[in-house]
């Protein structure tokens, strides 16, 4: 009988944390470049209450038990900026970001220089070209992203382009199993990932949220009144015991 | 509930996007504003359980993890430094700057502030003062009964005097960049001064040191596109009900809870 209560109580810890995802995907969805995720389930089987004197077998309880929130990677709509250096990525690529813990990896695409003059995220990390950092002379101006990466700038008054480097490109054959580490930045497991030759680079575009907004909310309620409906399933549960006991101890006078 | 708390953090940051797009709109018609915006990133995650690790004895590994987000948090509100679109005034102290200088200007206590708001005037002395009356940077000074000025491209100053015949040269207006315009830090009244971040400033002359050219006569407008500013204003409202959404759908199910044992 306590086995009731227990389903339910799995399905409301997992539907709670279904919520902290919808949360997070819709407070994200003005957030460069970032990724919804979902959530996935699986049933856990496990063995009732145990007696050997049953006539037949005791049948298993199914309890339900998140398995894993998996990146939705489709692709974000371009909102065009105008300035040069915000880069979107038409493609499955992603830049890379140095960071103090190593290579991360990114699909925001909003730019900047430092006062070194490197090419910058917005935490200030490098965002490397195929040949290390991406570094700008001061006296750089009317900066070129190529569809392919380049980055060819005019120095001083010069009127010939001279390149600055590379956009380094990288995409991966498992890309679920990128783990998100906040910051926009998604550091790889298992997959090193490997040069993507495909990505186009638009500049002057940044690629936004892909956070669906409807669907959001559509889940958002989904959760709510599953939660609810599990609420009053054990409520009516409780009832029904607190009826049986009420019932069998009701001693006749 | 996290729930409630990341939602909070979504409305937060929403609140912060309509504020510099609401300040963005208020400065659409002041001369040499560069818009800002918003810029988000998401908050570190809680892996509940880790993409990659061991997932039994045989020595399946996870594809897929749980990760939990813990919200948004803003990150910057970076400036878009684009050329404003350029408007002809026929005021010969209006000038504006085609390219990637500023203006410098030195202020009251002797430090120099940068502006691309180019219209200036001259003081009781004949100094060439911005709308504030601060001093271009370096100082022309216009004589008394000079009939007409004339500002060149490369922002040699000359005035015609009464009587005489030919043009005399006042001096050069200067133009400054940084290698990091968006690093400057905006003090009100259209001035930026200098940061960690923006680098030092480089003075130059205007064409010479590919700092752009200076147009007389002339103001740059703000680079704000109201229709963009607009749009961005929805979608910030939008986002923000959202979250707000995602909060009394939290609070529901707290309740839900709460009553679930009476």
């Amino acid at each position: 009988m306590q086995n009731t209560l227990l389903v339910g109580l799995s399905r409301q810890v997992v539907l709670e944390r279904q919520m902290d995802v919808v949360a997070n995907n819709l407070a994200n969805m003005n957030t460069n470049g970032f990724k919804a995720e979902r959530s996935m389930f699986q049933e856990f089987l496990n063995t009732g209450a145990h007696e050997d004197n049953f006539q037949g077998r005791d049948r298993r309880v199914s309890f339900v038990q998140d398995r894993a929130a998996y990146h939705d990677f489709s692709a974000g709509p371009l909102n065009e900026t105008k300035n040069p250096l915000d880069v979107a990525i038409d493609g499955s690529a992603f830049l890379v970001v140095q960071t103090p813990a190593g290579e991360r990896f990114t699909r925001d695409g909003k730019l900047s220089i430092n006062p070194r003059g490197q090419l910058v995220n917005a935490s200030g990390y490098p965002v490397l070209g195929t040949s290390g950092p991406i570094v700008f002379q001061p006296t750089d101006k009317a900066i070129n992203v190529a569809q392919d990466g380049n980055i060819s700038v005019l120095e001083g008054t010069a009127t010939i382009d001279s390149l600055r480097g590379k956009l380094r490109l990288v995409s991966f054959a498992r890309p679920q199993s990128l783990e998100k580490q906040g910051d926009n930045l998604f550091a790889a497991t298992s997959d090193p990932g490997a040069p993507d030759t495909k990505a186009i680079v638009r500049q002057g575009y940044v690629e936004k949220s892909n956070v669906n907004s409807v669907l959001e909310m559509t889940r958002m309620i989904d959760v709510t009144r599953s939660y609810q409906k599990v609420s009053s399933l054990l409520q009516q549960q409780g009832d029904l015991q607190k009826a049986a006991i009420e019932r069998l101890a009701e001693v006749p006078a | 509930m996290r729930a409630l708390y990341t939602a909070a953090t979504g409305m937060a940051a929403q609140e912060l996007n309509v504020q510099v797009i609401s300040n963005n709109i208020a400065n659409m018609r002041t001369t040499g504003f560069k818009k800002q915006t918003a810029q988000f990133q998401d908050l570190i995650y809680d892996h509940v359980r880790r993409v990659g690790a061991q997932a039994s004895d045989q020595g399946t590994i996870l594809p897929v993890g749980v990760d939990i987000g813990g919200g948004v948090k803003t990150v910057g509100t970076p400036r878009l430094m684009t050329q404003g679109t350029l408007s002809t005034t026929g005021n010969d102290l209006d000038l504006a700057i085609r390219g990637e200088g500023f203006f410098k200007i030195q202020m009251p206590d002797g430090t120099f502030s940068y502006t691309r708001d180019g219209s200036f005037t001259t003081d009781n002395t004949g100094r060439v003062v911005t709308a504030n009356g601060n001093p271009l940077q370096p100082t022309i000074t216009i004589p008394n009964g000079a009939t007409s000025i004339t500002v060149a491209t490369n922002g040699q100053v000359s005035v015609t005097v009464a009587g005489a015949t030919a043009p005399t040269v006042l001096g050069q207006i200067g133009l400054t960049r940084f290698i990091n315009k968006t690093g400057l830090q905006p003090q009100g009244d259209n001035l930026f001064i200098e940061t960690q971040a923006s680098g030092p400033p480089q003075d130059g002359i205007a064409t010479a040191d590919g700092l752009g050219d200076m147009m007389q006569k002339t103001l740059e407008q703000a680079n704000v596109e109201v229709v963009t500013e607009i749009s961005d204003l929805i979608s910030a409202q939008r986002a923000y009900e959202m979250n707000a959404k995602v909060v009394s759908a939290a609070d529901q199910m707290l309740q839900a809870t709460s009553n679930m044992f009476r």
